[in-house]
């Protein structure tokens, strides 16, 4: 019998490395078979990296001969396409980036390359990160494994397809307001968002950059604990990183349920589901606390605010001279350069978006939008704090619907906006948050939002993983 | 709503041209996003502090000593170059 290699996990597929079943090349042309295969679909990847990935293949497998191999030692791996390769393009899903390639490796792609990973492409996104659908790349909309007509999520909705669709054993997303889990919902994985500052953020094309976290997308708990420890701590070149990590010390399980992320706007099928994760959590043992997260309905205000003034300021400096979009121009003063640049080159959304950000950051508007907004994030952070003295983690729905269908909400930003309801808070406090999948609703994955602490990722991944053990998906 | 005159005035600040056929749309999607945010004003927060950054480590300094580590790849990408140099049009004019 021989196992379809593409179907494993990274701890099936690391100890068929170690016993020698198979090598990281066999595992790795696997995977590009699996890519050609689906990708003209599925549309997950913009760049594929074949020579690059079967080059780390065979050093992998070397590493491995010489007992030189640790647990993501020759695993394939998928890489959204805001996070820099050196020598690999980097479009963060943008035509002003369509042509660039990266002269640096991000600390992330570093640390992953020292253990000897093996990148397999770049992965589709929302054009900067500004999305929740993937349907405003700049090149084409990814679909969703589960139904090809529906969206996968976004930002990260490349990475949460590849995953879905076993392109890649695991791959690695961002998330400012959601675009890990939001995208690992409708795809029917697990993404981690860590918390702020666990995991360095050189070398990520920014969009807000108090919000940004690098995590992983990945098949089961597990993987995304490994995945997580290989990128995580302290970076001389992220002054916002750190090494802190707090030990799981869970004795008994106490689970937050906020009334508020029950209330109107949540739909029905997600509802049920949710709700059977409760009953799985109570048969288990865990105390069901309800608790109240009064500033939540503050929080998407708060939340696009914040992160479009400092899309605004990150996105200045894009004007095309030192690298991407440069429009051959002899007439005109260097200013009209600047715009010619950035008008062809960014997208509708993203204009948009950085014309609010500077709008709310403009001499007479600064105080009743961006400094108030921060204050407000104080009251939300305080929300979470006093939940956390009552509780080990928070769980809740992570999107409030289903995955929508491709051009259903693209036309109306309010409703597209409403599909991250309840992960942005997670950002604006700084919390880790993970989705795993909790059931199907016609087909389509629903996925279980559960929050812990800052710097809990051990003790939040043993609760998922206790769930993910004892539950019926189907 | 937003004024045409706003719009306008906040796509010169953001660097970005809008042409005539876009500044209905612009006004309307701006007008519903600032509408939509307004529920901030709800809330009373003269008392509190504001959170802009959640980091717990402090500045990090490095020594003050040259470190391109290559910067050929980084020329590379330049939209026009001499030498070791970005090439920009004239940015200095005589005031007449």
């Amino acid at each position: 019998m021989k196992t379809d290699l593409t179907k494993l996990t990274i701890k099936e597929a690391h100890e068929g490395l170690k016993k020698g079943e198979f090598t990281s090349v066999d595992l790795t042309r696997a995977f590009l078979e699996k890519i050609k295969e689906k990708n003209g679909e599925i549309k997950a990847f913009i760049t594929v990296t074949e020579e690059l990935a079967l080059k780390q293949a065979k050093k992998a497998d070397e590493m491995i001969k010489k007992g030189e191999g640790s647990v993501l030692t020759g695993i394939p791996c998928a890489i959204k396409d805001n996070i820099l390769i050196k020598g690999i393009g980097c479009t963060a899903g943008s035509k002003f980036l369509e042509n660039y390639i990266a002269s640096y490796n991000a600390t992330v792609i570093d640390k992953l390359e020292k253990l000897g990973a093996v990148f397999l492409g770049k992965t589709n996104m929302d054009e900067f990160a500004m999305g929740s659908s993937c349907e405003r790349s700049a090149f084409f909309p990814t679909r969703n494994p589960h139904d090809l007509e529906r969206v996968p999520g976004g930002s990260s909705g490349g990475s949460a397809a590849a995953v879905a669709s076993d392109m890649c054993v695991y791959a690695l997303g961002t998330d400012t307001g959601g675009s890990i889990r939001q995208p690992a919902s409708f795809c029917g994985v697990d993404g981690l968002k860590p918390t702020y500052g666990a995991v360095s953020r050189y070398g990520i094309i920014a969009y807000a950059s108090s919000l940004d976290q690098v995590g992983p997308l990945t098949k089961n708990v597990e993987d995304a604990g490994i995945v997580f420890e290989a990128i995580r701590g302290l970076d001389n070149m992220d002054s916002t990183s750190t090494d802190s990590k707090k030990k799981n010390d869970l004795e008994k399980l106490r689970i937050g349920v906020p009334k508020e992320y029950f209330a109107k706007g949540l739909d029905k099928e997600v509802e049920e589901a949710v709700k059977k994760a409760i009953e799985t959590y109570k048969k288990l043992g865990a105390e069901i606390v309800e608790i109240s997260l009064p500033m939540s309905e503050y929080a998407l205000s708060c939340y696009y605010i914040i992160a479009l003034a400092e899309a605004s300021a990150n996105l200045a400096r894009f004007d095309g001279l030192r690298y991407g979009k440069f429009v051959e121009d002899e007439d005109g003063e260097i200013i009209d350069t600047y715009l010619k640049n950035r008008t062809s080159g960014f997208g509708k959304e993203v204009k948009k978006r950085i014309m609010i950000g500077t709008y709310t950051l403009s001499s007479g508007y600064y105080d009743a939008y961006y400094k108030r907004a921060l204050k407000v994030r104080t009251l939300i952070k305080q929300d979470f704090e006093k939940a956390f003295e009552k509780v080990d983690v928070i769980l809740g729905p992570t999107s409030p619907c289903l995955p929508f269908k491709i051009g259903e909400k693209s036309e109306d930003p309010l409703s597209m906006y409403l599909a991250d309801i309840y992960t942005v808070s997670v950002n604006l406090a700084g919390l880790p948050g993970v989705s795993i999948p909790c059931g199907y609703s016609n087909g389509l994955p629903v996925g279980l939002q559960l929050i812990g602490a800052p710097f809990e990722e051990d003790k939040l991944l043993a609760i998922a993983s206790l769930f993910e053990k004892n539950h019926d998906n189907r | 709503m937003i004024s045409e005159e706003e719009i306008r005035r906040i796509a010169k600040l953001s660097y970005l041209e809008i042409k005539d056929e876009e500044i209905d749309e612009l006004r309307e999607k701006f007008s519903s996003i600032l509408e939509y945010v307004k529920k901030l004003q709800e809330l009373d927060v003269s008392s509190i502090k504001e959170t802009s950054n959640l980091s717990e480590s402090e500045n990090v300094f490095r020594k003050d000593i040259g470190e391109a580590k290559n910067p050929e790849e980084l020329l590379k990408a330049l939209s026009r170059r001499r030498d070791n140099y970005l090439e920009v049009k004239k940015i200095l004019y005589n005031e007449d």
